[in-house]
């Protein structure tokens, strides 16, 4: 989130599009209620009318898959009624910006495109430059080839009627969610937009989240109180996880891994020249990098190691969850280790995930239950027992309740937990596990000469001694130490590249910035100002409740509203001030050079309307799911140009000739993803206890279906059973004038538990988005019959 | 006396059943696992091991427009309680926050609570000693007397988080439903107080967003007349006369015509899917 939870309070309209909060972020309703008593609006934009729906004012339909349309029509409807925040959009974004000759768009392809590869130049998308480096502006935004220009140009496309054919949505429906959200392009009032896995598990769902922060930036909503583009996280700690690192192609703090298939990447100065930008806060890079190798490697990492740079993994793949579990089912992986993860129910095309875990030789699950997963192998999942080879082991591990130690949430608040109960029997916390199995191998390998294990054993693994490691030296080596006095660092400003300082994730350091003072144990519930509760936790990054809170202010540092203020500039004090902490330089006046750049980690401290830097092009383009019921409206390409295909028996594709009817997954609240932690649980599964599709009155209608029936959903990949409910909240969508039928069901269900059922992930296909893999769950085609 | 209510603004309730987990958390209740309902709705109606239940209700408004629609439905702590009437073991009793209790050493499990029930949230259970024996036992919501006598507020007030469930003086809940149903009126033109008077008014009172027959609520509740005979002329000189046992038999006859003339009664309250 850029904003935080308790910050909804302050939206005059809340767009919550991809994202069901009443049902799946529950608390978020308790702030989008004070909102609402002040006056605030709830849009609700889903394909089934929600429980999020029910508490709205506007609600608009749209079929799965058409976020782009949607958006790009709310875009250019802003344009042209001349809504946007015309002086922060010139000011704080690249709208000024000129595009080098040679950018194109045609019927759907930018230029550079390389279809073979599938992939794109994105040298051809460049912007143009002075002698000096500054980018070339047109403050007028009139130039043809301006940002401002060419977005305007692009967006013509997506006029009311086209957009509406293609979504599905009633024209006055969606011209009502244009209207109310758009009036917060004011100053003085403030939009948010509030979104999870329904934007993002699509083939395009890293342009999903670029069009929304797209329309944010026009409406000058990013850096305002009740504004933002606020990501709802689904599990407690997975802002946690992929700031430290979890995702496949980041090291911790955002920094990228480095590969063997970028020669540059060969060498630390090398990677620091290529991956570090001239301008903008991650100029500082090297600094991040090296302290974090000084962290890891510790006395191994020297200046004339390179500081340990080459015992980084550096891949010559794509690892992500995809990728990994093809290349398991083609026989190319040993073993794996499962911490708390589930993927024959939580995996897409999970029948082939459960194949695929019997080409291991082994896997370790480290779980607080025996799951689908570690289980795939028993009669109840399927298998013949005798037919599998894989040997599977299975770690018990300790509830969140039963250990200490810190999570980080949607807010970016990182909040310290202490243990409250002892585990059962020998489960041991995570951390436990991972430290001594280390310190073990690390005895293993003792001595070792092979290049192989020098990496492992330059890793330098000082938490204390003894089975269990001191938690508190893990939270210190996080934060960070100037080496040469040992003293813990105040925060990131003091990071250095010379190895004189470490630090385990640049983004968190100062949470912890002396002894006794780890500030992810704050507590104090009193209001600082503005409900950002400065003392309660810590934010990273530096404690910054809202960032790019920098934007609240004008080019001369006057907020742009009273009602919206954060942070104003102060000329008799010299520095910005306000009630949260500034996300910019304290001292740097506004007429200082670099004094407007308000999204400062940028390269020239302007918020991106034309991003040269994603895979499937500058602007957000729609192109249809993977599998669609229909032609692309907006160009002959079907589906999105830049992701990876994977053809043959490991991802069936289903047409519409055989599966006519849109489906989507979701969850429900009483059950956490693929239900593990909730389907063990009684009172939970006694509330959400039967695996069921939701399907329209009409659908049902059409199949001789009746409420409570058992019927068969089939895909491309495979059929499950489950009762169907049927129900007046979805209707069918007319789409290009044809009727398109959609359903959707929760995806949390498995064979073990209290709560059981079929897997809704045996339907869905594994295919992801262009950036970041992330698979397509959220659309996809079935056909639905009478059990 | 201050009397308390617990308050239910239906519109602001989004539907989490949190209410619901607090209630068997609190008060120790297994899990009772139903069949699919055809809605998302868990049991049909409150039971002796589930004490509040979340309906959902699916409602196509004047306008045709759907509404989707969520109550907490629990007991209704009447100020004139059909079950405190009809009980002829004087088990079941008003505390001085306006709760109705059962007092389960004394209850005998007769069942004449349940079936004059005008909400029906009272249910029998039956259980089995540790001679093997079985018997019966009323039960349903308390309020969490146990909790208010602590100076707490009832379980599922407490983790109500949109402030749909709010616990607190009769008066000043009052004119919060009042207030409430006011600044509604605009979305939703049928919203209304649900504070029947047929039973001396409740200790749960709704601000409703629509007439209470769409959440299958009675209009017009009352107390039986036969149950008012029973319990304040008849029981109270029939024991005299007769004894307390003669007296339940006679009290099963009167219920039994209650139960006849309910069923005949129905008012189509029944609507929700």
């Amino acid at each position: 989130m850029t904003n935080h939870w308790n910050d909804l309070q302050h939206t005059d309209c809340a767009l919550i599009i991809g994202a069901n909060p009443a049902e799946n972020h529950v608390i978020s309703f308790r702030w989008l209620t004070k909102a609402r008593e002040n006056g605030g609006k709830i849009i609700s934009v889903d394909p089934r009318f929600t429980r999020t729906s029910s508490q709205a004012d506007v609600y608009a339909s749209l079929r799965s898959g058409t976020d782009i349309p949607f958006v790009g029509g709310m875009i250019k409807y802003a344009l042209d009624n001349n809504l946007i925040h015309k002086e922060y959009v010139a000011n704080y974004t690249n709208a000024s910006f000129i595009v080098k000759e040679g950018y194109e768009f045609k019927d759907g392809l930018f230029s550079g495109y390389d279809e073979a590869k599938r992939s794109y130049d994105k040298t051809k998308w460049a912007l143009e430059s002075n002698p000096d480096g500054t980018p070339v502006k047109d403050m007028t935004l009139e130039h043809p080839r301006s940002v401002f220009q060419l977005m305007k140009k692009h967006y013509s496309r997506y006029d009311v009627d086209t957009v509406t054919a293609v979504t599905g949505t009633p024209k006055e429906d969606y011209l009502n969610v244009c209207k109310t959200f758009c009036a917060t392009g004011k100053a003085g009032k403030s939009g948010t937009i509030m979104y999870a896995m329904g934007a993002t598990q699509h083939t395009v769902g890293s342009q999903n989240v670029r069009i929304y922060a797209i329309l944010q930036l026009l409406l000058g909503n990013i850096g305002i109180p009740g504004g933002g583009i606020n990501a709802m996280r689904g599990e407690s700690n997975v802002q946690g996880s992929t700031d430290f690192g979890l995702l496949y192609d980041n090291l911790t703090g955002y920094l990228a891994s480095p590969k063997a298939t970028v020669p540059e990447h060969a060498t630390l100065a090398g990677y620091l020249a290529k991956e570090t930008p001239v301008s903008g806060y991650w100029s500082n890079k090297p600094k991040f990098v090296v302290s974090l190798l000084k962290a890891w490697y510790g006395s191994n990492a020297t200046k004339d190691n390179e500081f340990g740079y080459h015992f980084l993994p550096k891949g010559n793949k794509n690892y992500s969850h995809i990728n990994l579990f093809k290349t398991m089912y083609d026989g190319g992986l040993d073993g794996a280790f499962f911490f708390g993860t589930n993927p024959v129910v939580g995996g897409p095309n999970a029948g082939k995930e459960k194949e695929a875990l019997g080409k291991l030789k082994w896997l370790v699950a480290i779980d607080l239950w025996e799951t689908e997963s570690s289980a795939f192998w028993q009669k109840a999942a399927g298998s013949n027992p005798a037919d599998i080879k894989t040997e599977v082991f299975l770690l018990p591990a300790s509830a969140s309740f039963e250990k200490e130690g810190s999570i980080s949430n949607s807010s970016r608040w990182m909040q310290y937990r202490w243990k409250a109960i002892d585990s059962r029997g020998e489960a041991r916390p995570d951390l436990d596990i991972i430290h001594e199995l280390a310190t073990k191998l690390k005895k293993l390998y003792a001595g070792s000469s092979k290049s192989a294990d020098k990496p492992f054993l330059a890793l330098d693994w000082n938490y204390g001694t003894g089975d269990v490691p001191d938690i508190d030296l893990v939270a210190k080596e996080i934060n960070g130490y100037d080496l040469t006095t040992g003293k813990l660092l105040p925060g990131f400003g003091a990071l250095k590249d010379d190895g004189t300082t470490s630090s385990g994730n640049w983004i968190y350091s100062g949470f912890y910035p002396e002894e006794g003072k780890n500030k992810s144990k704050n507590r104090d519930n009193k209001d600082t100002g503005g409900h950002h509760y400065l003392n309660w936790s810590f934010a990273w990054p530096m404690n910054r409740r809202i960032i790019y809170n920098r934007a609240s202010a004008d080019a001369n540092g006057n907020p742009w509203s009273k009602e919206k203020a954060v942070i104003w500039w102060d000329s008799l004090q010299n520095k910005w001030v306000g009630n949260d902490v500034p996300d910019f330089k304290a001292d740097t006046a506004p007429a200082a050079p670099g004094g407007t750049g308000a999204f400062m980690m940028n390269k020239d401290g302007v918020a991106l309307l034309f991003a040269p830097t994603l895979n499937d092009g500058p602007f957000p383009e729609h192109y249809e799911p993977y599998e669609s019921p229909m032609p692309n409206a907006f160009s002959s390409q079907e589906i999105n140009p830049a992701i990876t295909l994977f053809e043959g028996d490991f991802n069936k594709r289903g047409f519409k000739s055989d599966y006519p009817i849109v489906a989507t997954t979701y969850r429900v609240s009483e059950h956490w993803q693929s239900g593990t932690m909730t389907r063990n649980q009684e009172w939970l599964s006694e509330l959400a206890g039967h695996m069921f599709v939701e399907i329209s009155e009409e659908l049902a209608k059409e199949k001789g279906i009746k409420n409570k029936d058992k019927i068969v959903v089939t895909s491309a990949r495979g059929e499950i059973e489950a009762y169907a409910m049927v129900t007046k909240r979805y209707k069918p969508f007319k789409v290009r004038g044809k009727q398109v039928h959609q359903i959707g069901m929760p995806w949390h269900f498995g064979f073990k538990g209290y709560a059981t059922g079929a897997t809704a992930n045996r339907l869905t296909p594994h295919i992801g988005d262009a950036n970041t893999m992330i698979p397509e769950y959220k659309a996809f085609l079935c056909d639905v019959r009478r059990a | 006396m201050t009397k308390y209510m617990k308050y239910v603004d239906v519109t602001k309730c989004d539907g989490c059943r949190a209410c619901m987990v607090a209630c068997k958390n609190w008060n120790d209740l297994p899990a009772d696992p139903q069949d699919f309902q055809g809605s998302v709705q868990s049991h049909p109606k409150v039971s002796a091991d589930t004490w509040n239940v979340m309906q959902y209700i699916e409602h196509e408004n004047g306008k045709g427009d759907l509404e989707y629609l969520f109550r907490h439905s629990a007991c209704f702590h009447c100020t004139d309680a059909a079950c405190e009437k009809v009980c002829p073991e004087n088990a079941i009793s008003y505390t001085k926050y306006g709760t109705v209790v059962i007092d389960h050493d004394k209850c005998v499990g007769c069942g004449y609570c349940v079936q004059n029930c005008p909400f029906e949230v009272i249910s029998l259970k039956e259980y089995v000693d540790k001679n093997g024996d079985k018997y019966r036992k009323s039960q349903k919501c308390t309020m969490c007397t146990d909790r208010l006598e602590e100076g707490l507020q009832p379980a599922c007030v407490t983790t109500c988080h949109t402030g749909s469930l709010e616990f607190g003086e009769e008066t000043a809940m009052l004119k919060k439903a009042e207030q409430r149903v006011q600044e509604i009126k605009g979305r939703f033109p049928n919203a209304q107080v649900y504070n029947p008077q047929g039973v001396g008014g409740t200790h749960t009172i709704y601000v409703l967003a629509e007439k209470p027959s769409v959440y299958g609520l009675p209009e017009n509740p009352k107390v039986p007349t036969s149950a008012v005979v029973w319990k304040d002329y008849a029981q109270p000189i029939g024991k005299m006369m007769l004894g307390a046992t003669t007296m339940a038999l006679v009290g099963a006859f009167v219920t039994n015509n209650i139960i006849s003339r309910k069923n005949k009664d129905q008012d189509g309250g029944q609507g929700h899917e």
